[in-house]
Parts: C-alpha cells; sequence; structure tokens
C-alpha cells in the first residue's frame, strides 16, 4: 500500500525580523502516514507542528528533504487535488454564506453544476449546517465555523484529509460528532492526518501517533504498540473504614466524608484491600486498573527531551 | 520529492519574463516619445481662473500656489511652440500677483517677459498676433508690462524697482519721455532710489523738449551734487542744453538768413548785423560754436560728453 | 477555471467596500461641481466641464485602485482565509491574477458610473457626445488597471498603509516622466546621463495614457499613438503583475 504522506529529512530554519536571527523550526523530520490510516502527530506548543502542515501543504518552503502526498512532490499543486485541509480557528469570507462558500471552493476544484450542487447539500447535512446554510460566515459560532470548514474540507471528496486541532474550541457533543465523522473516513477508506492536544480522542481514534519535540520527531509508531497495557496501579474508592486500616496496602491519596481513595501500586495486593473491606463491612465504591495512556507517554517523552 | 529543478525552472522563466517585459516597456515608451504630440503644457489657456477665486480655492496655501504657477509660467513662456502664449499673460501674472502681493520676482520677470514677446511679436519670423496685426499686439504686450509693474508698485510701495523698470522701459523701449520722466519722477521719492534715478528723470526732460525744466532741473543737481563725478555729470549736462538751445536758436536764425538772403550766412556775426539775433552766444565754457557756412549747420567746439 | 472563481469572489468582496461609494459620490459630486466652477471662469465653460469632470474620474478612480487595491491581499493574508485558499490545487500566479482580474472588474463597473454621470452633464451642455470622450475615458481606464496592478504588487508583501504611499509614489513618478526628460537635457554625457537614460525609459510614463488636454481642446490626436499606448499599458501591467507573482511565490506564510 503507497503512502498517503512521505516526509523525509524534512529541515526549515526561519529567519525573521529585522536583523535576522535564525531560528530552526525542523530539523530533520522524518515519518510516512500509509494510506487509509488514522494518524496522530502530536507534541507542545512550538514544537513545529503546524510548520510541518504548512510545508506539507506548500504554504511555507523548506530548506531541504523530501515531501510527497500520494506520490506526488508537495510543491506540485497537483498533489492537491485529493487533499482536503481544515486549519486550526478556521477563518473564511465571512461576508459568504456557508453555501456561497462551498459554491466556490467548489469552484476551484473545477466541479461541474450537478456534483457540486449535490455534494455541497450533502455535505450540509453531514456537518449538521443545512438550517444555517444561508447566513453569512461572520454570523457563525466558533462551532459552526468548524464544522463549515470541516465541509469546505470534503468538497473534492478527498483521499487525505488534513485536520489541524478539529477537535478544539468544541463543546464535548462536537467533539463526539467530529470524532464519529472522522471514524466515517476511515470506513470510507480516507487518510487522516491531524494533528491534536486532546490525547483521549487521540488515543480512541488514531492507528498510529508521531510525536515531535523541538523540531524533531521523538516517537513514532502504532498506538497499541507505544502504549502498553501495563497497569500502573489501581484506584480503589471505599466508604465506612478508616484510612490507616490500608496504609501498608496502598497509598491513600485523599478522603472526602467517609470516603477513601486509595492508590494500589502493587496488584497482588488489591485483592487484600478487596478482602479488608469485605472483612471491616465496609463498601467498595470503586475499582478502576489505571493503564498506561498515551497523555503518559507524551509527557514522559517530552519531559525527557 | 522536491524537485528544485521545476520549481527553479519555473522560476527562471518568470525572470526571463520580467526582463523581456521590461525591455518591450523600455521599446514602447521610446516609441511613445518618438510620436509627436501636441504637448502643450498648459496650452490654450481657454479657462483661467480669477486670482479671487484661486485665493479661495488654495486654502491657505496660497504662496505655495503663486510659486508654482509662477514656476509654471516660466516653462510656458519658454516654450516657443506655444504660439498662443502672450494672449493672457498679465492675466496669469495677475493670478500670481493676488496670491502674493509680496512675492517680487514675478513683478519684474512678468514685465520683462512681456517686453522680449512685443520684441518677438515685432520682429520674429513667426507671426504671434495671429493675424490680429503685429502692432496692436506688441502694444498690449507693452501695455501689460507696465499693468503688472504698476501693480508691482502699488503693492509694494516700499520697493523702487518697480517704477524704476516702467521708467526705463518707457526710456528705452518706448521712447515716450513724458512717460519715462512720471515713472522716474515717482522713483526718486521711494527710499532707496539710486542717486542716479533723478538725472534719469532729468534726461528724459530733455529729451522731451522741455528745455527749460531740463536746465533748471540739471542746475538743481549741479548745486546739490555731493561728489566731483556728480558735478561733472550735471555740468556736462547743463553745457549740452545750452549748447542744444544756442545750436537751435543758431540754425533757425540761419535759416530765415537764408530765406531772406538766398544764401547762408558767411559767419554767425552776419546773422546780428541782420537784425536776427542780439549776439552770437558762447557755449557753456565761454567758448565759440563751430559754424560751417556750406551747410548752415552749428556746433559745438569740443564733445559735450568729453569734457 | 481558478482564476475566474477568484476573481468572482474578490469582485463580491469589493464591491462590498463603501469606500467605492464614497469615491463615486465625491466623483458625481465634483463632475456635477464643475457647472458651478464654470461660473468662475473667464472662458470657454463647457470645456471646463470637461476638464474637471475627467480629471475627478481619473483621480477618483486612482483612488479606488489603490485604497481597494493595497488592502485585496494583505487581508487574505492578516485574517488568514489564504491559508484554505492556497490549500487547494491552485498555482499562485492564479490566486494573483484572480485578484487581479476582481479588481479590475470593480473598476470597470465603477469607471462606467462615472462616465455616465460625466457624459450625462456634458450632454446637457452641448447636446451631443463626442466620441474623444470616450477615448480619454478608455484610456483613463487603462491607466487604472495597470495602478491596480500596482497595489496589487505592493499589498502582497506590504501593509495597506505602506502600500497605499508606495503605488501613490508610483502614480507621481509615472506623471513626472518629462521631468526626468529634462534633466536628462541639461546633464552633460557621461555615466550619469546613461543611469538617468535608462531609468526614464523603464520608469513608468503614465502621460501616455493621458488623451484629456488634447480631447478638451480638440486637439488632433495622431493614430499611431492609441496602439503604442495601448500596448505600453499592456506591457507594463504584465510586467507589474510578473513581478508580483515573482515576490508571492517565494513567500512563507508563517
Amino acid at each position: 500500500m503507497a503512502d498517503a504522506i512521505r516526509i523525509e529529512n524534512l529541515r526549515k530554519t526561519f529567519r525573521l525580523g529585522f536583523i535576522p536571527r535564525p531560528r530552526e523550526i525542523l530539523k530533520g523530520i522524518t515519518f510516512s502516514v500509509r494510506e487509509g490510516e488514522t494518524f496522530g502527530y502530536l507534541g507542545p506548543n512550538g514544537a513545529g507542528k503546524t510548520t510541518t502542515i504548512k510545508c506539507l501543504l506548500d504554504l511555507i518552503h523548506p530548506d531541504s528533504g523530501t515531501i510527497e502526498i500520494l506520490g506526488r512532490p508537495a510543491s506540485s499543486p497537483r498533489s492537491r487535488e485529493p487533499l482536503g485541509f481544515l486549519p486550526e480557528n478556521p477563518y473564511f469570507y465571512d461576508y459568504l454564506t456557508a453555501r456561497e462558500f462551498l459554491a466556490f471552493t467548489a469552484d476551484l476544484f473545477g466541479l461541474d453544476r450537478c456534483v457540486k450542487r449535490e455534494r455541497i447539500a450533502r455535505l450540509l447535512g453531514l456537518v449538521g449546517l443545512e438550517r444555517a446554510a444561508d447566513l453569512p460566515l461572520r454570523k457563525y459560532s466558533r462551532g459552526m465555523l468548524q464544522r463549515a470548514g470541516l465541509a469546505q474540507a470534503l468538497i473534492n471528496d478527498p483521499k487525505l484529509v488534513v485536520l489541524d486541532e478539529p477537535l478544539g474550541g468544541m463543546d464535548p457533543l462536537g467533539r463526539k460528532e467530529i470524532r464519529d465523522i472522522i471514524v466515517r473516513f476511515k470506513d470510507e477508506g480516507k487518510t487522516v492526518f491531524f494533528t491534536s492536544h486532546i490525547l483521549q480522542d487521540i488515543e480512541m481514534i488514531c492507528d498510529r501517533v508521531a510525536i515531535i519535540v523541538g523540531g524533531r520527531i521523538v516517537k513514532e509508531g502504532g498506538l497499541r504498540d507505544l502504549v502498553s497495557e501495563k497497569v500502573l496501579f489501581t484506584e480503589v474508592t471505599v466508604s465506612g473504614i478508616s484510612p490507616q486500616a490500608f496504609a501498608d496496602l496502598g497509598e491513600c491519596v485523599s478522603t472526602r466524608g467517609d470516603r477513601v481513595l486509595l492508590k494500589v501500586y502493587d496488584e497482588a495486593l488489591v485483592d487484600a484491600v478487596v478482602s479488608l473491606v469485605h472483612d471491616r463491612k465496609g463498601r467498595l465504591v470503586s475499582l478502576s486498573p489505571r493503564t498506561e495512556t498515551l497523555e503518559d507517554i507524551f509527557v514522559d517523552t517530552v519531559t525527557r527531551t | 520529492m522536491k524537485t528544485p529543478t521545476r520549481h527553479g525552472s519555473a522560476t527562471i522563466l518568470l525572470v526571463l519574463f520580467l526582463v523581456a517585459s521590461l525591455g518591450a516597456i523600455a521599446g514602447l515608451k521610446a516609441a511613445t516619445d518618438r510620436v509627436v504630440r501636441r504637448k502643450l503644457p498648459g496650452s490654450s489657456i481657454i479657462y483661467i481662473p480669477s486670482g479671487k477665486f484661486l485665493k479661495y480655492a488654495t486654502f491657505g496655501y496660497r504662496d505655495l500656489a503663486a510659486d508654482l504657477i509662477y514656476l509654471w509660467s516660466i516653462q510656458y513662456y519658454s516654450t516657443p511652440t506655444i504660439d498662443d502664449r502672450y494672449d493672457h499673460l498679465d492675466h496669469v501674472f495677475a493670478i500670481i500677483n493676488e496670491l502674493d502681493p509680496r512675492f517680487q520676482d514675478p513683478y519684474e520677470v512678468g514685465a520683462m517677459i512681456a517686453v522680449d514677446g512685443a520684441r518677438e511679436v515685432l520682429t520674429g519670423a513667426q507671426d504671434l498676433s495671429r493675424g490680429r496685426g503685429r502692432e496692436a499686439y506688441a502694444r498690449s504686450l507693452i501695455e501689460a508690462a507696465f499693468k503688472i509693474l504698476d501693480r508691482g508698485a502699488a503693492n509694494n510701495p516700499d520697493q523702487y524697482i518697480y517704477a524704476f523698470d516702467a521708467g526705463h522701459i518707457a526710456l528705452m523701449t518706448l521712447r515716450d519721455y513724458p512717460l519715462a520722466e512720471k515713472y522716474f519722477a515717482q522713483c526718486m521719492k521711494i527710499p532707496g532710489a539710486p542717486e542716479f534715478v533723478e538725472r534719469l528723470r532729468a534726461n528724459a526732460i530733455f529729451r522731451k523738449g522741455d528745455l527749460k525744466t531740463a536746465w533748471e532741473t540739471w542746475f538743481d543737481i549741479y548745486r546739490r551734487a555731493p561728489d566731483e563725478r556728480t558735478k561733472k555729470i550735471a555740468d556736462n549736462h547743463l553745457y549740452n542744453i545750452k549748447a542744444t538751445i544756442d545750436q537751435t536758436a543758431l540754425q533757425e536764425a540761419a535759416a530765415k538768413y537764408r530765406d531772406r538772403f538766398g544764401r547762408w550766412p558767411s559767419d554767425l556775426q552776419a546773422l546780428v548785423g541782420a537784425g536776427l539775433v542780439r549776439e552770437v552766444p558762447r557755449d557753456f565754457d565761454g567758448r565759440d560754436y563751430v559754424y560751417d557756412p556750406a551747410t548752415g549747420k552749428v556746433r559745438t567746439v569740443i564733445d559735450p560728453w568729453r569734457r | 477555471m481558478t482564476i475566474r472563481a477568484i476573481a468572482g469572489i474578490t469582485f463580491k468582496e469589493a464591491k462590498r467596500d463603501r469606500i467605492l461609494y464614497l469615491l463615486l459620490f465625491f466623483a458625481a459630486l465634483g463632475i456635477v461641481a464643475s457647472r458651478v466652477l464654470a461660473i468662475l471662469t473667464v472662458g470657454d465653460r463647457v470645456k471646463i466641464i470637461k476638464d474637471v469632470g475627467l480629471a475627478s474620474i481619473s483621480l477618483f478612480g486612482v483612488l479606488m485602485a489603490i485604497l481597494i487595491g493595497t488592502g485585496l491581499v494583505y487581508k487574505e493574508i492578516d485574517k488568514k482565509t489564504i491559508y484554505t485558499l492556497l490549500a487547494k490545487p491552485l498555482h499562485r500566479s492564479e490566486f494573483i491574477l484572480g485578484k487581479f482580474l476582481g479588481l479590475v472588474l470593480t473598476l470597470l463597473v465603477m469607471t462606467g458610473a462615472m462616465a455616465l454621470i460625466f457624459l450625462a452633464i456634458v450632454f446637457a451642455h452641448t447636446g451631443t457626445i463626442e466620441g474623444g470622450l470616450l477615448v480619454a475615458v478608455a484610456y483613463i481606464f487603462l491607466e487604472l488597471v495597470l495602478i491596480t496592478a500596482v497595489a496589487i504588487l505592493f499589498s502582497s508583501f506590504s501593509t495597506p498603509i505602506l502600500s497605499s504611499l508606495f503605488a501613490l509614489a508610483f502614480y507621481l513618478i509615472g506623471h513626472l516622466s518629462w521631468g526626468l526628460e529634462l534633466l536628462i537635457k541639461k546633464m552633460r554625457p557621461g555615466a550619469g546621463r546613461v543611469l538617468v537614460h535608462a531609468l526614464y525609459m523603464v520608469l513608468p510614463d503614465l502621460e501616455n495614457f493621458n488623451f484629456r488636454t488634447e480631447v478638451v481642446h480638440g486637439l488632433s490626436i495622431p493614430p499611431g499613438i492609441y496602439l503604442i499606448s495601448l500596448l505600453y499599458g499592456v506591457c507594463y501591467t504584465a510586467f507589474i503583475l510578473g513581478l508580483a507573482v515573482l515576490i508571492f511565490r517565494r513567500r512563507d506564510f508563517v
């Protein structure tokens, strides 16, 4: 299966300011996104995520390195024919309505009349903007703009969808909707490449991730490979028993009323805690094993670098 | 893979295109320059706003407007291809003067242009009057010169130069001696006027033929002369006036003699004998005049100006 | 066709700009006020109406071109709408050309409106419409097209205020070409004169589009100049647009 995106040794140094002081933003980025997979691109602020995307879209010209989109060099406009892009904080021509804006975008791809009309209607339905379709975009809320942006990214039925922070600034319901749409892409065979800070969402939907820190890829791989199933500790919430009873079994994190929250590090000791609760006639409120999450890995990686 | 050749080749093509279009631009510019357009800057000023209107329209930038119009007028009047440029000369300079009455140059330069223009109208190859008659047109230009200078004098009573220039034009160009006298008299009264202006006035009086007043004026100058040089000049003029008076009288008498006796008198004494003159006058230095019996002409024994 | 699509929304956006209508109002005012000015003159009145009218169309047209043109590209970059636009499969040159054509279309409509008012007033005074006036307006429009290209050139890398100043400077330089000519005549032959002469050939000569004097005073225009001026305008516009594309292509949108 071909690579939807192939980036090799991408470098970019910015010379900004009146007396140009070079700042090396990308120090040799290499990774690939295979066709059909959902790829998450993570990193702390200023690591170079957006710069990478802009190089991908030929908004920024790299100093050296290779970028290919479905086999075509990113510097060629044709490479963007099968591509759809949703920027962070989308801002569009605020005097146009969503429908007009989508029509304009469709014209940029040279779609013919029937296809255009049908697709606009379908996309407005997909993102839930049918009722607001004829309001000017300046009247849209942030969430509505995000949806409109998603619609315009899909106007050409792209094989590759690039999203920069698609879930930012949306309420939980909105985030769920977007997540569902992204999952649907995967079913349709589309490749999805996106950046996000919300690691829980990435964990939920991505196949592979790459972590970029300080202009370098420090971790890359399948999600299942990076995040082990290891249990870090178990959180146990009990009530009706005083904390001292658990002194050598686990760490008492907090108490509230007669509830005690414990962190039990040794898996074997968990059974001992449960038995204790049973013996003392207390109540086991909850028991949650905490496995390593992406966030743990992320924080660990970033602080280590 | 980034294809530097593809990206670069497009840039090279673009640069080539830019160079080519630049060449085309230069070539076309040369072509437009070759085409002779009747580029008459502000030619045939068919409509000229009045000075009063401009005073308000220029929003307080009057002086600047005066400067700009003045500069424009210099270019305009030195463009020989504009054959109707003298039509509104006074109007143009009136505008400048109205906008900035204390701007001195335009008065003098305007008058100068007018006088030069008059000369050109009369003597030039091109008929600048365009059928209206050279004499009349030239005269109107001279009148314009005087109008401008009068304005200058009126607006700047402390400047002697305008009366001076006007007197000069009257004296040298028009040979209108009464007019010259009037202007020199006006000029004399202005503080700062050069001391020789009164002599110019005196000379104008002489030229206009009023020999008595001329004599009195020169005598007055002689009396008040502050230095030897001025005294000498006045002296020479007085000599000249006396010589002129005497010359005229003697020659008239000689003519009468000839009428009566059919020949010129053999010497000046004969005129006394004939009772045509009371006595034979001597020149200012006390010397005799030189008489030529063949022609009846009297002249001075010495050049009045080389005494 | 992407250029047509971009031109279309540019036109849509430009015609919403209130500045256009404000300037149109003043232009109309100027043209109509020429009637009042005519009373204050010494001489032929119709000529002043024609001259003031054509001058109004020219002046306000240039203001429109500069004020709107300098914001066109800058706004897209500032508001970041350009990201989604350039993420589509189009060349950067198509973007520039689309913006240019959109504004040219807008100016065509505006110039047409001003010309209509102007010709109506002239017709009311003289009962005829001279072909020469239409020619003068057509070449005013050509000058506006060139100024638009210049405004867009500067807009692609500079803020609207600076761009306006540069574009205005271009306009002034373009009308002072004869000054360079005079300077060359007064210079002694040498390297300095060669340099000034080269500048003279290359700097714009906007007087080539100015037929107002001839038309208003009824002077004859040598026929060859029409074609040459037209080609000059087209070539210079192409040059400026080429420069704009060259600069815009190399730009990084940080």
